[in-house]
């Protein structure tokens, strides 16, 4: 059976300093709402709500959550908590901010910094089989910025995918939705399966975890530019051990991308962990320089311009 | 800190599990701790309850991240244990005070420190040999400090369940303390109730635990016990941790404290039901009100201190 779908909280409510406006999106594990603090200025907000333990009915405020069902929820609690925990500690450019925790009807909600703009998977359904190699560059480079900080504070983000890949008006991506990392925890709790999406998970995260390493999230990161340049997900990981499906892309798009792109890639999306890009810094590295000597703007790299802009927006 | 720890508790032919087994970790400091509540005796496992989580709230209480010093932290929270089953009794009007074993272990600092009451054992392996153990604060263990008996006929006289120390009950316990131990890389810590170590002897608890993996060795060693005690088996628990340098090679199930918050505990309390299995499977996490508002509070604090930056 299913598990019904949770209501969101109406348009207007009053929940603790904030008003909700409307949700956002909804997942497995909790709903996202666009809501406005006391001086109006807009947040998102995501409440803790897992759909196959707790259930809001349409006009409730507080889900109910079966008594048997009671010691899985705080379970998944302790997991959303670390979340928070994860990204209270990270402030970088590239990383969502979070701004607020507290507790209300019978959950925990987690306020964030809202962006506007689109997700790098909504821009890849617009533009389906145009994305230009040099915005590839570009939005990676500057993600990985992100993603090389949340590595030196020791975690992994192990659900990159391009619907968590936010692109801010103003052109720079943000890193969202750190729900799966830590999850390494929850894993003998069935109800409360780590939940990846097919294609961009690596095969470490089905099968074998204590693989787990910032090469796991350099295949989700090769997973998703592969969707930039195709269209769709490269073949899930765990399909992929058993019988590899995958053609390597740098004979199938050669025509509107540099060789060098195309077999980065390929080395990203390579099987064995060992095989790929073992950092950040060197995907970066290699994402930079288009052919030997050709570099891209250093601004790329450091960010220093977005950077600059935080520290003065903080005066 | 990093190590490695097992604990599981079996009911064995019982119809109620009287022992009660947790363990608790901060950043800096670990505790281990055994209750086998006696069963002779009113409210056996009230006792060991009482005990185990009086000494673990007391631990989360004071560990903040270490404990200023472990041996007085176990002198005064197990007398206040002692003294918490009194109150209980009094409160209840009961005729007597229920009774229970402890063995509680603290480990900061590179070094353990241990204190006991009872029959409940700690064993330091090192090197697969027993390089300390808890003396039973039992009859037969005088008779044979005596002369009076050997191992064998200990194993076998029917006085053998008399303890002369012990929480609650009547008399102030006699409390044994251990010194300040250093550990050692790949030194293991067990402690475990009589329903383990009755059957299999120390040969058999010290044989058993040989090849340092306590999570798989722990759970077939508690399957022989079975075996051996047959339809008799008491219950019957125990706690293993295999203690690393934090420098040394990484250990798949090993927990590393390095990366915890300063007020983070993580707790592992088994608790039982009357009768047997326990079915659900889920991970017994108490995540109290309390728990939530503070990690709430911390989180909340986190945010704070890096948006000032």
């Amino acid at each position: 059976m299913p598990p019904q779908a949770n209501c969101a909280l109406p348009h207007g409510f009053q929940l603790d300093q904030y008003r909700i406006e409307r949700q956002l999106s909804l997942g497995g594990f909790s709903i996202v709402y666009l809501a406005f603090d006391q001086d109006g200025i807009p947040v998102a907000i995501k409440e803790y709500l897992p759909n196959s333990l707790a259930l809001r009915k349409d006009g409730e405020v507080e889900p109910r959550v079966p008594d048997e069902n009671m010691p899985a929820f705080r379970y998944g609690m302790k997991c959303f908590f670390e979340e928070g925990r994860s990204l209270a500690k990270l402030m970088h450019p590239n990383v969502v901010r979070v701004l607020n925790f507290f507790r209300a009807n019978n959950t925990v909600y987690m306020v964030m910094q809202f962006e506007r703009g689109r997700t790098l998977h909504d821009y890849i359904q617009k533009h389906k089989g145009e994305v230009k190699e040099r915005f590839i560059r570009a939005i990676f480079t500057r993600m990985l910025n992100g993603l090389r900080e949340v590595h030196a504070h020791k975690l992994l983000h192990l659900d990159i995918k391009p619907s968590n890949i936010y692109l801010r008006n103003d052109g720079t991506p943000v890193l969202l939705d750190f729900g799966a990392a830590r999850q390494t925890l929850a894993l003998d709790q069935p109800m409360l399966k780590p939940m990846y999406t097919p294609g961009f998970a690596s095969p470490e995260q089905f099968a074998n975890r204590e693989a787990l390493g910032p090469w796991s999230d350099i295949y989700s990161v090769g997973a998703s530019m592969y969707a930039c340049i195709v269209g769709t997900a490269p073949p899930r990981s765990d399909e992929r051990v058993k019988q590899d499906t995958l053609q390597p892309i740098t004979r199938q798009h050669a025509s509107r991308y540099s060789p060098q792109l195309l077999e980065l890639v390929d080395w990203c999306l390579r099987l064995d962990p060992l095989a790929r890009p073992q950092s950040v810094y060197t995907l970066q590295k290699a994402l930079m320089q288009k052919e030997a000597g050709e570099a891209m703007p250093a601004s790329w790299f450091t960010d220093l311009g977005s950077r600059l802009k935080s520290f003065i927006g903080k005066r | 800190m990093r190590f490695t720890i097992y604990q599981e508790s079996r009911i064995g032919r019982r119809k109620t599990n009287q022992d009660r087994i947790a363990y608790c970790y901060s950043r800096d400091a670990l505790l281990m701790l055994i209750a086998d509540g006696m069963g002779g005796h009113l409210h056996g496992e009230v006792a060991a309850h009482l005990s185990v989580q009086f000494i673990t709230q007391a631990f989360q209480r004071e560990a903040q991240p270490a404990l200023l010093d472990p041996a007085l932290f176990l002198s005064r929270t197990l007398s206040r244990a002692h003294s918490a089953i009194l109150d209980y009794a009094f409160d209840k009007n009961l005729p007597e005070a229920p009774r229970t074993t402890i063995v509680a272990c603290v480990v900061q600092e590179n070094c353990a420190t241990w204190a006991h009451a009872g029959d409940s054992r700690l064993y330091l392996l090192r090197q697969g040999r027993v390089a300390a153990q808890t003396r039973d604060h039992s009859r037969v263990q005088l008779m044979m400090d005596q002369g009076l008996l050997d191992a064998e006929g200990a194993a076998r006289h029917p006085g053998r369940n008399r303890i002369y120390s012990c929480l609650g009950g009547s008399h102030l316990p006699q409390i044994e303390f251990s010194r300040r131990t250093p550990l050692q890389d790949g030194d293991l810590i067990a402690l475990c109730t009589d329903g383990l170590w009755g059957p299999l002897g120390n040969e058999g608890v010290v044989l058993g635990l040989l090849g340092g993996n306590v999570m798989s060795a722990v759970p077939k060693m508690m399957s022989r016990a079975e075996t051996i005690a047959g339809d008799g088996c008491d219950n019957l628990s125990m706690i293993a941790m295999a203690w690393h340098e934090d420098a040394g090679q990484p250990t798949p199930a090993a927990v590393s404290t390095q990366t915890m918050a300063l007020d983070d505990f993580n707790t592992r309390m088994d608790t039982f039901q009357r009768g047997r299995g326990s079915a659900s499977g889920a991970p017994n996490i108490d995540l109290s009100d309390d728990e939530i508002e503070r990690t709430i509070a911390e989180i909340n604090s986190t945010i704070q201190k890096f948006n000032r930056n």
